[in-house]
């Protein structure tokens, strides 16, 4: 017996690390959203570029776009542009976009527009980048000031992290007179960006810029420059003009480099803008749409395969066992008597059809009438078999008198009775009456009236729409629910009725 | 807060759950293919008179509609009879004719009774209306026992029953069950009779329980129910003793009658005994369960005959006397 209910536990277990397990998967890995409604949001980055072509020259215009797959997933991406060519291509870790054209006259708009979602993105990629560079030759009073000012922050650095962030804060203090000599009077941030780079350049550390889109909404932003090195690890970003460190959640890695993000041949006064918008998807749908390009979302192999009409079955099947748990619970823990084993659930799926108002109503109606039709046959003196048949057809007569009255009347729609509920209505009802024959009037009321709270529970339970989700979408929960199952089956405890039964036996 | 300290008070009490009953005792100890032996009454007392229990006499049993109408052959020499389903469950179905008034019979709350409403009882009995499950069933008709005076000061109509909880052959419970004015003269508890807790060395009444309530006094005759003696005590678990080595079923519910002339009578046998006996006993059952098994432990694969398994419930489920849990197995000579 011990062996035995070890071996229940252990399959319990089991059981409940097999389907928390795939549950998990499918959140943490898949990033399968957790309810319905959930939300993601989805940015929209429009790029614009205009500028004025030169005549009978071939125009070339050249644009980084951001990498693909670097923290965020690329929900669509198009570019937009009238008789022009359009490559693109990948370069150094960089995408560049590149419209050609033959001829063209007059201002030209290149249009770029990219949809962004955080959500079943990989993680940010990690390809290594160099760890040393040869140091560049300087002479004269850019070697001393440099030299000058490398000394103190070799002082007040411990390792390369705390070396840049040193010598970003040196070359931000601009009244200092070594960086003003290497600023040379330019104090944009591209220039101080670059000095930074010299003076990591002298201690053979390498860096690199990269170009980031800020994630807000935003109507005009220009790309912001940041500062990045590779500890052998991982890459560590930098802001040149604050110190600051580690990239924020909300900055997109346009390009690296030193290049410009525009590149323009045959045309002139080129100009661009880009705006930035935040826009919001269900989080289902967006799995759906990015299910069309990309094989290994999380909709192959989960219920989401089968067709529209299998999927709605499948929605009420996949209920089942959460309702029958439901009922085990109420019958073994509480100790509520229902009829049958499962009618309750049979019940609530009959709910489903008839609204439980109508059906509550409707089974309490049809069940008292039926059972008085019951007593005065068994006045009658007739044999239980006849007795239960003309019990059955008078249910059924019942049932067609209120459709139709419901139907003239206009009551309610929801009188009008199906196929499934009315088969599980005279089940019931046969039920009670045997209840009754066997074991009393009060007994069958009590009987019933337990089923049909629990069936009420059961309903409400199994058309929850967050829960209907979850279970449809995550179906390791039917591994757990069965882990409750067989825990269940060797539950000794006392019930809370029998609590109330034995209340004499601890009163003193 | 209250439901937990009822928990703990309940489970220190050692009383037994439904769940413990049907987990721990049921499944563990009555085999499913052994209870067509006691869920048919047939079966139950061609077996019972095999092995030399004694049972109430059967006149006759009547298994089809046709064989309705051999029922005033069956009867004709007898005044009295009981007619009962077969495969009844709760003491439903029973019909008690106690004496006859010309053509018509008396049952024996002292209605009238034509024939015609006997045959329609036993074709109610035969379609199934009692049985579990509704299947077709068989209606016995046999002796009715009669009380003894003894009984008739605390009971109202009927006969009053006495249950023996016996697990792997040993007596660990039992309760007297008297009828009320509110049972109609039927002696189960969930109808609304009394039970009444036997002290199980000498067979004397306790306090007893109705309706989930503690009582002293019967209801109907408010005479008290607690220290009276119950005649052949010694008899009586003997019997109860030995249906376990006649069925096989380990954890099993047997009703004993008390005749005016031929003592104790086993009327039936039950797989799954109702857990009301401890409220009657006022003890747990699984304290008691737990003994008895703490016993066969020690014992290993050796069987006791049913008198040195009297002799231990005896000493080790006597009221007034401690009960000890772990003593080597008594060497007691029958």
């Amino acid at each position: 017996m011990g062996s035995v209910k070890l071996q229940a536990r252990i399959l319990a277990v089991f059981l409940l690390l097999l389907g928390g397990g795939s549950i998990a998967y499918q959140l943490l890995v898949q990033k399968v959203p957790l309810t319905q409604d959930e939300k993601d949001p989805v940015w929209v980055v429009d790029a614009q570029v205009s500028f004025t072509a030169r005549a009978n020259k071939p125009i070339k215009v050249r644009m980084f776009v951001p990498p693909q797959g670097a923290g965020y997933t690329t929900l669509n991406e198009s570019f937009i542009s009238n008789n022009y060519g359009v490559n693109v291509n990948v370069e150094k870790g960089n995408r560049q976009v590149t419209w050609s054209a033959r001829r063209a006259e007059g201002n030209q708009y290149l249009y770029y527009r990219l949809m962004l979602t955080p959500r079943f993105a990989q993680t940010r990629e990690n390809e290594p980048g160099p760890q040393f560079r040869p140091a560049p030759v300087l002479d004269g009073a850019e070697k001393l000031a440099a030299e000058a000012l490398l000394q103190p922050i070799r002082q007040h650095s411990a390792d390369v992290e705390t070396f840049i962030g040193e010598t970003i804060k040196r070359v931000n203090e601009l009244e200092n007179d070594n960086v003003q000599l290497l600023l040379g009077g330019d104090v944009s941030p591209e220039n101080r960006a670059q000095v930074v780079d010299l003076l990591l350049a002298m201690s053979h550390i390498p860096a690199q810029p990269v170009h980031t889109l800020r994630l807000v909404e935003s109507q005009e932003q220009q790309p912001e420059l940041w500062l990045r090195t590779y500890n052998g690890k991982r890459w560590l970003y930098f802001n040149p003009l604050d110190g600051q460190q580690g990239l924020p959640e909300d900055r997109l890695v346009w390009w690296s480099g030193n290049e410009s993000l525009l590149n323009l041949e045959g045309g002139r006064s080129a100009n661009m803008t880009l705006s930035v918008h935040r826009n919001e998807m269900s989080a289902l749908q967006l799995a759906r749409s990015l299910r069309l390009q990309d094989a290994s979302s999380f909709i192959d192999f989960s219920l989401y395969e089968l067709p529209l009409p299998s999927q709605q079955l499948f929605r009420i099947l996949m209920m089942i066992p959460v309702g029958v748990v439901l009922v085990l619970l109420i019958r073994s823990l509480v100790g509520m008597e229902t009829l049958g084993t499962f009618t309750p659930v049979l019940i609530a799926l009959a709910f489903r059809e008839t609204q439980v108002i109508w059906g509550v109503l409707l089974f309490t109606f049809i069940t008292a009438i039926g059972l008085s039709v019951r007593s005065y046959l068994e006045h009658l003196k007739l044999q239980l078999l006849s007795r239960l048949s003309i019990v059955l057809t008078f249910v059924v007569i019942l049932m067609a008198v209120i459709s139709l009255l419901g139907y003239k009347l206009g009551v309610s729609s929801g009188l009008s009775v199906a196929l499934f509920p009315m088969v599980i209505l005279t089940m019931v009802i046969e039920r009670v009456s045997i209840v009754w024959e066997e074991r009393g009037g009060t007994q069958s009321l009590k009987v019933a009236l337990g089923t049909l709270v629990a069936a009420v529970l059961c309903h409400l339970l199994m058309v929850w729409q967050p829960l209907v989700y979850f279970v449809f979408t995550f179906p390791g929960v039917l591994l757990c629910l069965m882990a409750v199952m067989v825990l269940m089956g060797h539950y000794r405890g006392y019930r809370l009725t029998e609590l109330m039964r034995f209340r004499a036996m601890v009163e003193r | 807060m209250f439901w937990s300290k009822t928990r703990k008070a309940l489970r220190a009490r050692g009383v037994m759950g439904i769940n413990q009953r049907n987990g721990d005792y049921i499944l563990r100890y009555n085999k499913r293919s052994l209870y067509p032996l006691v869920d048919d009454k047939l079966q139950t007392k061609k077996m019972a008179l095999d092995a030399g229990i004694r049972v109430p006499e059967l006149y006759g049993a009547i298994a089809t509609e046709q064989g309705i109408s051999t029922l005033h052959r069956v009867v004709e020499t007898h005044r009295d009879f009981v007619i009962k389903p077969a495969q009844g469950a709760g003491g439903d179905g029973i019909m008690v004719i106690a004496d006859r008034f010309e053509d018509y019979f008396r049952s024996a709350s002292g209605r009238i009774v034509t024939t015609e409403e006997l045959e329609h009882h036993i074709s109610g009995i035969i379609s199934g209306i009692y049985s579990l499950g509704g299947h077709r069933d068989q209606a016995l008709i046999e002796y009715r026992v009669r009380s003894t005076e003894l009984f008739n000061r605390i009971s109202f109509e009927g006969v009053p029953d006495i249950r023996i909880i016996v697990l792997q052959g040993y007596p660990v419970a039992a309760m007297l069950r008297l009828p009320t004015r509110q049972s109609q003269g039927k002696a189960n508890l969930h109808q609304g009779a009394i039970g009444v807790g036997l002290d199980l060395s000498s067979g004397v009444t306790l306090g007893g329980t109705w309706h989930n309530q503690k009582i002293e006094r019967h209801p109907d005759t408010a005479n008290a129910v607690a220290g009276l003696t119950v005649p052949d005590w010694e008899e009586c678990l003997e019997l109860a003793a030995r249906c376990y080595d006649l069925t096989g079923l380990g954890y099993l519910g047997v009703d004993l009658v008390m005749d005016r002339e031929f003592g104790p009578m086993m009327l039936e046998l039950n797989a799954r005994p109702g857990l009301n006996i401890q409220i009657a006993m006022d003890d747990g059952l699984l304290r008691r369960c737990r003994v008895v098994e703490d016993h066969l432990d020690s014992l290993g694969d050796i069987r006791r005959p049913a008198s040195e398994r009297i002799a231990f419930s005896k000493k080790h489920f006597a009221v007034a006397g401690p009960v000890p849990v772990s003593e080597p197995a008594p060497a007691v000579t029958p």
